[in-house]
């Protein structure tokens, strides 16, 4: 862990932020990295600082952080700055970024588009679980609204309101509701023409993750062998990385087993510093 | 970051071609797309000189030039007929190096975002030596604001990587397939994979809610510098472009007219090209019609073999030669 914690801080651009790989700094692998760092203890002033700069540039009128410079749209990364220590989050408006995650919906539970839809199929849509976009005026998919459950999580334990719990129940069953046949997930597309898509590891680890106080539910029975299946058949490193996660926040045993096969970049790298992390016992992403 | 804009030696070229248009008192046809046919039985060590001989057809000059390949990569799998072919990959790479360009390849898949492990499990780090170094993630490349002029789509702009942006000639490698929405998946569809998940996520669905006939015209007027290359070795029908069957087409088809080339697929595939709406969207029915299409190398009457529609698309059957 020591390499990668080197490679980490060697990876911070001077502007305080991280790149993907190399060049521009973007908000998704900063977050990581800091989440990384600050794990496993090693988070200096210095690096926390300047990664906390950069990204109040990042933060729009809106209250929604933006992927990185230059773009004018705030994004589904905005759940995961909520996701960050509180001395990083102290320097940002941790208030309106959750207002705006909270504003946040999938455009598919939109009346407009529930309407249109009515009219054009004769069905009316009254399960209405709301999930969130990758990005504003797009439909609800599990990545994103899976990093919005696990912010809102975060968000609970400042804020304690009724409105958090009921968009948390609400994202919570939009990803029950679109689980693949195989009981696991994939981008949220669980059929496409009346045809079942295969889940994805990464995707399945990501919503069990998500939906670790829903640890008891008998429906995730199922997802919990297809996340371990996944773990044995799985070719990326990342992915499997995801899938451990998942399995350890319902209680799973996972032996250590995983390294990057190549050149990782900063959220390979981070991933596997966060699962160590939890390998070891400790708490991620607000847990 | 600044928005592509105008610079003065485009502002001279499109000022001349409306002052050549205006001094013409008839209407004069524009000049016929080229599109080459040839046949590729199988993934083999003659496809590089199938490749070879493709660029030397449409007498390319790249010496000194940033040519980027884009490859459709989509899921982890070696053995289907999802993914381009890695082999058509490499073969492209060496035969655009022979001729003196400089060149990457990059792609940037639209549902998984482990860009490099998924090009490992499609044999790309096997078959193309210094794979890694080649390859651009466009989903994570730094990005340039384009502003769409006339756009078919709900769209009036789009964030797109500067490694697409900065190339002198983008060449499309799809696989040759059928599409559950917009009938064919080809060389024009095959730059949704040009659009950043990082901005616009995984999928990019900003594109479908946009209209996916009409983002994928948009996408067309925003590259002009273009080749194809069209990996129907072996394609994909049926319920494709993820969950169909394979099917053997045993070909190669190439040129500089993305619209022209997927016409001619299209047949190829038994595909009535003007059913396909961005292929309508893209050119006039004269420059897709069989009359105005010049054709080398094989006919499509001699390659032709109907890929097996979803019964959404049986009106796409094309009922020509």
């Amino acid at each position: 862990m020591t390499v990668a914690r080197e490679t980490l801080d060697a990876l911070q651009n001077p502007d305080g932020g991280w790149p993907y790989h190399r060049g521009s700094s973007w908000t998704e692998p900063t977050v990581f990295a800091l989440l990384a760092l600050a794990c496993q203890a090693n988070l200096s002033s210095q690096a926390a600082d300047q990664a906390a700069g950069w990204l109040e540039t990042m933060q729009r009128a809106d209250g929604g952080f933006a992927p990185r410079m230059g773009v004018d749209e705030s994004t589904w990364v905005t759940a995961l700055v909520l996701l960050l220590p509180r001395r990083v989050l102290a320097r940002l408006n941790a208030d309106a970024a959750l207002r705006w995650i909270l504003s946040e919906t999938g455009r598919e539970s939109g009346w407009l588009q529930r309407m249109r839809v009515a009219m054009l199929s004769g069905q009316v849509n009254r399960g209405g679980f709301e999930g969130w976009p990758w990005f504003p005026e797009t439909a609800a998919w599990v990545a994103p609204t899976s990093f919005a459950i696990l912010a809102l999580g975060e968000a609970r334990k400042r804020d304690p309101r009724r409105e958090i719990d009921e968009r948390t129940r609400s994202g919570q069953e939009f990803l029950m509701s679109r689980m693949c046949a195989d009981g696991g997930w994939n981008h949220g597309s669980s059929k496409a023409l009346g045809y079942d898509g295969p889940s994805y590891p990464e995707t399945t680890g990501l919503a069990l993750l998500a939906l670790r106080d829903l640890k008891n539910e008998p429906r995730l029975t199922r997802s919990l062998e297809r996340a371990a299946w996944h773990l044995e058949t799985c070719q990326s490193s990342e992915a499997a990385s995801w899938l451990q996660l998942g399995l350890l926040a319902h209680g799973r045993t996972i032996t250590r087993s995983n390294s990057p096969k190549r050149s990782a970049g900063v959220q390979q790298i981070a991933l596997q510093m966060i699962l160590e992390h939890a390998l070891d016992g400790g708490g991620v992403f607000g847990s | 970051m600044q928005p592509h804009t105008i610079t003065r030696r485009n502002l001279l070229a499109v000022g001349s071609l409306a002052i050549a248009a205006s001094s013409c008192s008839r209407r004069v046809a524009p000049p016929r797309a080229t599109v080459s046919i040839l046949r590729q039985p199988a993934y083999d060590q003659t496809i590089y000189d199938t490749v070879r001989r493709l660029l030397a057809l449409h007498k390319l000059d790249v010496r000194g030039k940033r040519v980027l390949l884009k490859p459709n990569l989509v899921e982890f799998d070696s053995c289907t007929t999802i993914n381009t072919h890695p082999m058509l990959v490499h073969a492209a790479l060496e035969a655009f190096r022979e001729l003196g360009a400089s060149v990457r390849i990059a792609e940037g898949p639209g549902h998984r975002r482990i860009t490099l492990d998924l090009a490992d499990a499609a044999g790309y780090f096997h078959t193309i030596p210094s794979f890694e170094d080649l390859f651009t993630d466009l989903n994570l490349d730094d990005v340039a604001m384009v502003r769409l002029r006339r756009p078919a789509s709900k769209l009036r702009k789009l964030y797109l990587p500067h490694t697409a942006l900065g190339a002198d000639l983008l060449v499309s490698m799809p696989k040759m397939k059928t599409h559950h929405w917009v009938g064919a998946t080809l060389s024009m569809k095959n730059f949704f994979g040009l659009v950043p998940g990082g901005v616009y996520g995984w999928p990019k669905n900003v594109l479908h809610w946009a209209g996916i006939n009409e983002s994928i015209a948009d996408l067309h007027q925003v590259f002009p510098r273009t080749f194809a290359i069209v990996d129907g070795v072996d394609g994909m029908e049926g319920n494709g472009p993820i969950q169909g069957t394979p099917k053997h087409a045993g070909v190669l088809v190439a040129g500089r007219n993305l619209p022209a080339v997927d016409a001619t697929c299209c047949r190829i595939m038994g595909i009535d090209p003007s059913k396909i709406g961005y292929l309508r969207l893209s050119a006039p029915p004269d420059a897709l019609a069989e009359a105005g299409i010049l054709q080398t190398g094989e006919s499509v009457r001699s390659v032709r073999t109907n890929f097996q529609l979803l019964p959404e698309f049986q009106s796409f059957r094309w009922n020509g030669s």
